[in-house]
This record gives C-alpha cells, sequence and structure tokens, in this order.
C-alpha cells in the first residue's frame, strides 16, 4: 500500500510559542488516520501544515504524491477539506453554498445526494446561519466530499452532533473508506476513534507521544479502555 | 467559464440580497441626477455654454457609481471573506486568486452597467442631449470603470481584514466623491487643488467622459487614456501577485 500522506519534520512556531517539534508522519492509502490530543496540541496546526494553508517553519508534506505549495490547484482537486471553524458568507443558503463548491472542481459529487445522505436534503433551501450546530457540522463534512476526494481531512468531524447523527456519520465514513477513501481526522470522542481509526497519533505540546493503533495504545498503556489508554498515553512523557 | 458564471451568480445574489450596492451603486447616483436635474433644470453650465449643466455633470455622476463598487464595495467584500475565513476555504480548493477576484470584478462591473443605463434613461427623459461620440464617451466610462475596481481590487487583496480595507475604502472613496469633480465641479476648485486632483486616475477619466459626452476638446487626452491603463495594469498585477488568502 502506498501512502497518501507523508510528513517529515514539520516545525511550525507562532513567535516564541512552538506549535509542532518536528512531527513526522505517514498515511497509509485508504486508512483512517485519527490526530489526537488535548486542546492546543497542535492538532489543527498539523493539518494546516500538511495542507500547506499554514507555512510550516520546516519540514516537508506530500499528499497523493504532490507538494500542496507548489500544486495546489491539482492537488485540491482530490483533496476535500473540513476546516474546524465553519466559515460561510452572511446570507448563503445551504444549496448556494454546496453549488458554489461544486463549481470549483471539474467533476464534482452531487451535492443535493451527499445532503440527502447526511440528512439535511430537506434544508437545502434554508439559509447555512439558520442551521443548527449539528447540520451545519454535517453540510461542512458534504462540502468536503463535494470534490469526490481520494484524501480528505476532517478537523473535529463530529463536534456538535448527536448520538443518531454521530453513528450515521460514521456509517457513511466506514462506507466511504471501503471504496479507497483516504480519512485524516481529529476527535475528542475516543468511541469514534475507536470505531474508525486505523492508525492514530497522541500528540503533545507539538510532539507526538504516541503513534500505532488503538489496540497497540491499549497494550501499551495496559487499559482496557481505549479512553483510559488515551489518558494515560497523552500524560505520559516517556515517548 | 462555468465555473467562473456559477461563481458570479451565486456571488451577486448574495451582493444583492445585502443591499448596500444596490442603494450606493445603483439608487444614489440616479438620485444624485434627479436631484441635480430639479435644480439646474435647463440652465447653461456657465453663461454661454452651449450646452446645460445637467449634461456637463452625466459623466461626474456615472462616477458616483463607480466609486461605490471600487472603492467600497469591492475591497470591503474582498476583505470581509478573508476576516470570515471563507478565503481560506478557497485557498483548500483549486480556485485561484484570478477567478474569485475575477468574479467579484464583473459583478461590481455590472453594478457599473445597469447604473450607465439607467442614468442615460433619466437623461434621455429629462432632455439632457449627447452632443459627442457614443463610442469615445463609453470607452472613456469602461477606462474609469475598470481603473478604478481595479484599485479596489488591490485594496481587497492585500488589506488585513476589512476594518482595514474599511478605513482604506474611506480614505479613497470620499475623497474621491468630493474632490475628483463628481460631486464638486473640477473647475470651482483652486489651481493648486485642481494640480493635485488631477493626478488621480478617476479625475481623468471624469475629465474625459466629460468631454466625449459634450463633444467637446479635452486637455490631454493621451496621458488621461495612458494614466487609466497604467493604474489598471498595476493594481490588477499586484492584486493577483500578492493575493493574501488568510
Amino acid at each position: 500500500m502506498t501512502a497518501a500522506v507523508n510528513v517529515t519534520g514539520l516545525t511550525k512556531s507562532y513567535g516564541e510559542k512552538t506549535v509542532l517539534k518536528g512531527l513526522s508522519l505517514s498515511v497509509k492509502s485508504g486508512t483512517v488516520f485519527g490526530l489526537l490530543g488535548a486542546n492546543g496540541a497542535g492538532k489543527t496546526t498539523t493539518i494546516e501544515c500538511m495542507l500547506g494553508i499554514k507555512k510550516a517553519d520546516s519540514g516537508t508534506s506530500s499528499l497523493l504524491g504532490l507538494d500542496p505549495k507548489k500544486d495546489r490547484r491539482r492537488l485540491f482537486e482530490q483533496v476535500g477539506v473540513q476546516f474546524q471553524e465553519s466559515q460561510y458568507q452572511n446570507e448563503i443558503r445551504v444549496n448556494e453554498l454546496c453549488e458554489e463548491t461544486a463549481c470549483l472542481y471539474s467533476s464534482p459529487a452531487d451535492w443535493s445526494e451527499l445532503c440527502k445522505k447526511f440528512g439535511i436534503g430537506d434544508k437545502l433551501s434554508a439559509q447555512v446561519k439558520s442551521l443548527s450546530g449539528g447540520e451545519r457540522q454535517r453540510l461542512f463534512i458534504v462540502l468536503a466530499l463535494i470534490p469526490k476526494p481520494k484524501l480528505v481531512f476532517l478537523d473535529e468531524l463530529t463536534t456538535g452532533l448527536d448520538a443518531r447523527a454521530r453513528r450515521d456519520v460514521w456509517k457513511i465514513l466506514s462506507e466511504l473508506k471501503k471504496e479507497g477513501l483516504t480519512i485524516v481526522l481529529t476527535s475528542h470522542f475516543m468511541d469514534e476513534v475507536e470505531a474508525l481509526c486505523d492508525e492514530i497519533c497522541i500528540l503533545k505540546k507539538g510532539s507526538p507521544v504516541f503513534m500505532g493503533t488503538v489496540s497497540e495504545a491499549k497494550e501499551k498503556s495496559g487499559c482496557e479502555k481505549f479512553e483510559d489508554a488515551y489518558l494515560i498515553l497523552s500524560e505520559d512523557n516517556a515517548e | 467559464m462555468k465555473r467562473f458564471f456559477t461563481l458570479m451568480k451565486n456571488e451577486l445574489k448574495l451582493n444583492i440580497r445585502d443591499m448596500n450596492m444596490v442603494i450606493f451603486a445603483l439608487i444614489m447616483p440616479l438620485a444624485v441626477f434627479i436631484v441635480l436635474g430639479l435644480i439646474y433644470r435647463s440652465k447653461p453650465a456657465f453663461e454661454g455654454a452651449d450646452y446645460t449643466f445637467l449634461e456637463q455633470s452625466f459623466g461626474a455622476v456615472c462616477a458616483v457609481s463607480i466609486c461605490a463598487g471600487g472603492l467600497m464595495g469591492l475591497p470591503l467584500v474582498v476583505a470581509d471573506y478573508r476576516e470570515k475565513k471563507i478565503l481560506k476555504r478557497f485557498k483548500a480548493t483549486p480556485a485561484s486568486p484570478g477567478l474569485l477576484l475575477g468574479a467579484e470584478l464583473a459583478i461590481y462591473m455590472l453594478y457599473c452597467d445597469v447604473s450607465l443605463i439607467t442614468l442615460a434613461i433619466a437623461a434621455y427623459i429629462s432632455g439632457a442631449g449627447f452632443g459627442g461620440s457614443l463610442v469615445k464617451f463609453l470607452g472613456s466610462w469602461a477606462l474609469t470603470a475598470i481603473s478604478t475596481l481595479s484599485i479596489g481590487m488591490m485594496v481587497g487583496g492585500l488589506a488585513k481584514n476589512s476594518k482595514q480595507a474599511g478605513v482604506i475604502a474611506s480614505i479613497l472613496y470620499f475623497p474621491a466623491l468630493l474632490f475628483s469633480g463628481t460631486t464638486v465641479p473640477f473647475e470651482i476648485m483652486p489651481k493648486i487643488m485642481q494640480k493635485l486632483v488631477g493626478l488621480s486616475p478617476l479625475t481623468q477619466g471624469i475629465g474625459l467622459m466629460k468631454s466625449t459626452f459634450l463633444g467637446i476638446p479635452s486637455g490631454n487626452t493621451a496621458a488621461a487614456i495612458l494614466t487609466m491603463l497604467l493604474t489598471t495594469a498595476v493594481c490588477t498585477g499586484i492584486s493577483v501577485k500578492f493575493f493574501k488568502w488568510e
């Protein structure tokens, strides 16, 4: 299996504060990779530096074999991104935002079908700002899937969703994974990570303290429950 | 081309929903023209002039809508998208700065077009006569519009946030409105001031529109055309080259 994401020695500081300390990781094609860590551990910065949205101080990032800086437009034909904070124009409606996003790609997915799949098919003519937090979150996952991506980045994908909606999103993502989609996600829900992720990386203050599978994490920490394992590992500085 | 028109269509809908430009780029210039018409009726521009004050002002009133779009609307909308991180989302798509700026530019150009048409109708009804060359007038109008919009595009492309863009827009918009001959006639300004505001491409454009509308000789046509072309080229170049997504 080839790597969909290859990152080496990623370093980033904001002024005095170093947010990423030489992070290297690689995500195999067709797998789900979870970036975990407390608030401020550097998850979002990692994603933004990988994507070339933020300029890393040093290190390299290659997505689907492309350099996100040099091949930005070619790369983002095949990569979908859902940012943690959703951004949209003031008065825009759901169908307008979808159409405006879809028109940027050469062969976009059928967005009204995607909206239906994510349970917001009846909200197409609603204003985006009038949606509930969970509906808006699902809309932004839809936007990330409109390019028919080979690789998708989902930053805090199910924040704000109720239990039912979370399960639905998991199911759709698992199906997409079976079709060969590579997913990089961040999450604070350990049940979600356990259900979805093939491999995880736990970040602490910009450095990885654990990298491996969920069961390896449990083994290493000696815990039966993954959430306990996560808490022990993310407090442990040994690695 | 399809992506350009879809983007433009959606952005235009949002822009109309916002109403600001409908008021400042369409209604306001028309209102200014109607008020001028009511005040001056068919009075000559000055004693012995063979054209009326209203005819003399037509080009300047066209510039009211050009200023509203180019120096207010365009820079503010782009800077607002940057601040709201909408441009950041666009950065993670295959969209190019040229596509985004081009679509916004086209929208404001459209406002200018519609405004020109409404003003022309109002001028026709008021009995203002067109004494110049239509081709030359439309050429001057188009140059004025595109050079002013390119200034706005540069401000919008580079401003850090909408507050900064707002300040720059005000610094450009209000003096432009007052001093370029848009509202205060160029002719009544002191010589030194005429020289100063004469440097602005907007003043040059208004002068050119006026002379081509009336069919009277203008000062230095070549210099005016050159100033506006140069402004357009430099500002467009800078706005695309140094475009800031975040």
